[in-house]
């Protein structure tokens, strides 16, 4: 037999093929087939887009920062004895985790005396107590007292076993090697009265981690509260520009020809104004009109508002008026994209209204896009705020947010530049964490503009 | 091509003039006057309203505006340097020339270091100094002007002492070290992350390929080959770039105490000087809706594949 010819080393050899036999062609089994099938659960558009941001390990690194963000700024506050507002006596100027000279006094309390200490009499706050009656819970026990006068001074609260009187002992009534000199002395009187006011705990001292200001205020209360300030400005300023821009993008993009036209002029008009500019100029303008209407108008939403001061309303205002336009582009050119798809000629067929069309069919197409957009658009948000406090305009004390408490470290800066530093490094932390996370959005939601 | 810059300009003119509107609404929305003092009277001010023709109804002001601007006259100003005609403020007490020194050092330090680092970081795509350049130019899209500013003063300035802490008029190259990398720190990490996409997707296309196969070194294929189609996006990045130098010279200005016209108009703003918030406004916006327009003309020469009639979609 001649040697057969190979053309290719890939070639298979006739000859090596095993015989094929009836049984080769026998039914199969029930768990064969099931092998076959490949029928997977459905996965919804989220869950998809879930599991590919999970697998993108920079954006769940920042994520997971952001939360940390989100809980100092929403969870902080609550943790720490100190309010954003307050300014506590004899505090100022603090450094960092450095105490006040009370505070040091009643730190040596600490060791020798067993006992508590209750916020509302923290060291240095200027909080007094009226009189009335108050219970304390410790260690799942009620001590309910009553005080017959108003204390005036802070004091601080010692507490030496329910057989023992409380002592309420004055700041200056401590000697500096932390002898308490006099107290008065406050009974017990069993389980607390009808709407007695609680006393919290305090077993220590807490430091000023971030130190204070030169008017006594806690920085880390307030670069808590500017966080928050903050992050609240983003997200409310992102919707807006959501709301506006997606309506607007719609119906330019769903109704075409002359309305198109002029909807879309118009926004490339206010796409050209520098709109730095006019937000400074706008700042300025809309503060007392503002302040004239919280303090004239009766409805509910002004007086909302009024809680949030002028300079933020404004901020909003202006993004109201200059920011949509990048997001009703956005949306439009979606809209434009998806309109020619069969199913919306479907629905116009089938007798579908516009605003039917719009919410069903091309509003949840285009969520990725919204989605991305409005969440990179906080921290532009957040950095125009910052800017505009920075410069003085924006939020006026004692409320604050990131930028003012930047802006108010600038007057000590060569002494205090931690005072900077801290609510630098957290405005920074937060913009460069939603960025990477608004990235992650991106890879997420729409995995056709992976590059 | 005559015919899409001719539309343009003429675009230009009309945003402008919108600018001009909203300015004079937004400033005759503020109750008050430039005049009103604590010593100053109602005849007073009526009488300072009428010389600078405040009195005339609003449509004739606006009018009278328009038609000064039109003939190259900006006005007087009315507060800050009483009498004094505002061109005269902006253009010829250097004001307008240091923030323009400042935004063009901004501008120039952005676009020399930020398309080369691009590239280094493109070339060397997945090495360590990919990394480094990546992992900065993130964090450098994330820190304010003013954080980066004040922390620049602080250092070089009040701790190390190197550099002077008030920049001025800019008398010496030392002065402009700090207002230029804060004003310019942003942009040159942004046009660094865009040339390094832009980049990475020349690099995959098939004429690069070719040029590769045919013998082209490296060094000249990425920067004959590549850098050329990968400026594109780079160089429409620009104009934002100039409103966004402008609203950052605020900032920097104001911390490295430049006189310049960023800190003018916000304290014109303050003091509702009326001409010199619209001059400033009118000039500022000028300057990046020309930014703007330059940028759209040059980005269409460089690729030819871009039709100049623009039709949307």
């Amino acid at each position: 037999m001649e040697k057969k010819m190979k053309f290719s080393p890939f070639q298979v050899d006739a000859d090596k093929i095993p015989p094929l036999t009836a049984e080769d062609f026998a039914p199969a089994l029930e768990g064969e087939k099931a092998a076959m099938v490949e029928m997977h659960k459905s996965v919804s558009y989220w869950c998809d887009a879930w599991r590919r941001f999970r697998a993108n390990t920079v954006s769940m690194a920042a994520l997971a920062i952001f939360v940390l963000c989100l809980l100092f700024a929403f969870v902080g506050p609550t943790l720490i004895p100190y309010s954003y507002g307050e300014q506590y006596r004899a505090s100022q100027k603090l450094a960092p985790f450095a105490y006040s000279k009370g505070e040091e006094k009643i730190r040596l309390l600490e060791g020798a005396s067993d006992g508590f200490y209750a916020t509302a009499l923290q060291p240095g706050s200027i909080t007094a107590l009226s009189k009335g009656d108050y219970f304390i819970t410790y260690k799942g026990q009620t001590y309910a007292f009553t005080l017959e006068k108003a204390v005036e001074k802070s004091v601080l609260m010692l507490y030496a076993g329910a057989e023992e009187p409380l002592r309420l002992v004055k700041e200056s009534d401590i000697g500096s090697d932390g002898s308490i000199k006099s107290y008065q002395a406050v009974a017990f009187t069993g389980t607390a009265a009808e709407g007695a006011s609680q006393i919290k705990l305090v077993r220590r001292v807490f430091p000023h981690v971030f130190g204070t200001d030169s008017a006594g205020r806690d920085i880390m209360a307030r670069t808590m509260y500017g966080t928050r300030v903050s992050i609240i400005i983003g997200v409310v300023a992102a919707l807006i520009v959501l709301v506006i821009g997606s309506i607007y993008g719609a119906i330019s993009g769903l109704s075409g020809g002359v309305v198109d036209f002029v909807m879309m002029r118009i926004v490339e008009l206010i796409y050209s104004v520098p709109e730095v500019l006019i937000v400074l100029l706008l700042q300025v303008v809309l503060k007392d009109p503002l302040q004239t209407w919280f303090d004239t108008s009766p409805s509910a939403f002004a007086h909302a508002m009024s809680d949030l001061g002028a300079g933020i309303v404004s901020i909003f205002i202006t993004f109201a008026l200059l920011y949509w336009v990048t997001m009703a582009r956005i949306v439009r050119g979606q809209v434009l994209q998806l309109k020619k798809q069969e199913y919306v000629t479907a629905a116009t067929a089938l007798g579908a209204s516009n605003g039917r069309i719009i919410r069903r069919h091309l509003l949840p197409n285009c969520v990725g896009q919204l989605v991305i957009t409005t969440c990179l658009q906080i921290p532009s948000a957040i950095f125009l705020e910052s800017f505009l406090s920075f410069l003085g305009l924006g939020v006026s004390a004692p409320m604050a947010s990131l930028g003012s408490l930047c802006s108010d470290a600038l007057e000590t800066i060569s002494l205090y530049p931690y005072r900077l530093v801290f609510p630098g490094i957290i405005l920074t932390v937060v913009v460069l964490t939603l960025n990477l996370v608004g990235d992650g959005l991106r890879d997420a939601l729409d995995p056709r503009l992976k590059k | 091509m005559a015919g899409y810059i001719g539309k343009r300009i003429v675009v230009a003119f009309l945003t402008l003039l919108l600018i001009m509107c909203i300015t004079f609404l937004l400033m005759n929305a503020v109750p008050g006057s430039p005049f009103l003092t604590e010593k100053s009277t109602p005849e007073m001010i009526a009488r300072a309203n009428a010389k600078y023709g405040l009195d005339k109804p609003l449509y004739v002001q606006l009018f009278n505006y328009i038609k000064s601007y039109l003939r190259g006259d900006l006005g007087t100003s009315l507060k800050m340097q009483e009498g004094t005609s505002v061109s005269k403020i902006i253009f010829h007490q250097g004001k307008f020339t240091l923030s323009l020194k400042l935004g063009v050092c901004a501008l120039a330090l952005a676009v020399i270091i930020g398309i080369p680092l691009g590239c280094v970081a493109a070339y060397n795509r997945g090495k360590w100094i990919d990394g480094v350049l990546r992992v900065l130019t993130t964090v450098g899209v994330a820190v304010p002007t003013f954080v980066l500013a004040t922390l620049l003063l602080v250092t070089f300035a009040v701790k190390l002492q190197w550099l002077p802490t008030l920049s001025g008029s800019l008398p010496d190259a030392k002065s402009y070290v700090m207002p230029v990398i804060s004003l310019s720190f942003y942009y040159t990490c942004y046009v660094a992350k865009l040339t390094r996409t832009s980049m990475l997707d020349a690099i995959n296309q098939d004429y690069i390929r070719t040029a590769r196969a045919k013998g082209v070194k490296t060094r000249a294929l990425i920067l004959k080959h590549a850098l050329r189609n990968s400026l594109i996006p780079v160089i429409t990045y620009l104009g934002p770039v100039m409103a966004g130098i402008i609203t950052g010279s605020f900032v920097v200005e104001s911390t490295f105490s430049v006189p310049g016209l960023g800190k003018y108009y916000v304290q014109s703003v303050l003091n509702r000087d009326y001409p010199v918030i619209m001059a400033t406004t009118v000039v500022l916006s000028a300057l990046v809706i020309l930014m703007n327009l330059v940028v759209d003309i040059a980005y269409k020469i460089v690729d030819p594949r871009i039709t100049l009639t623009d039709k949307e979609e």
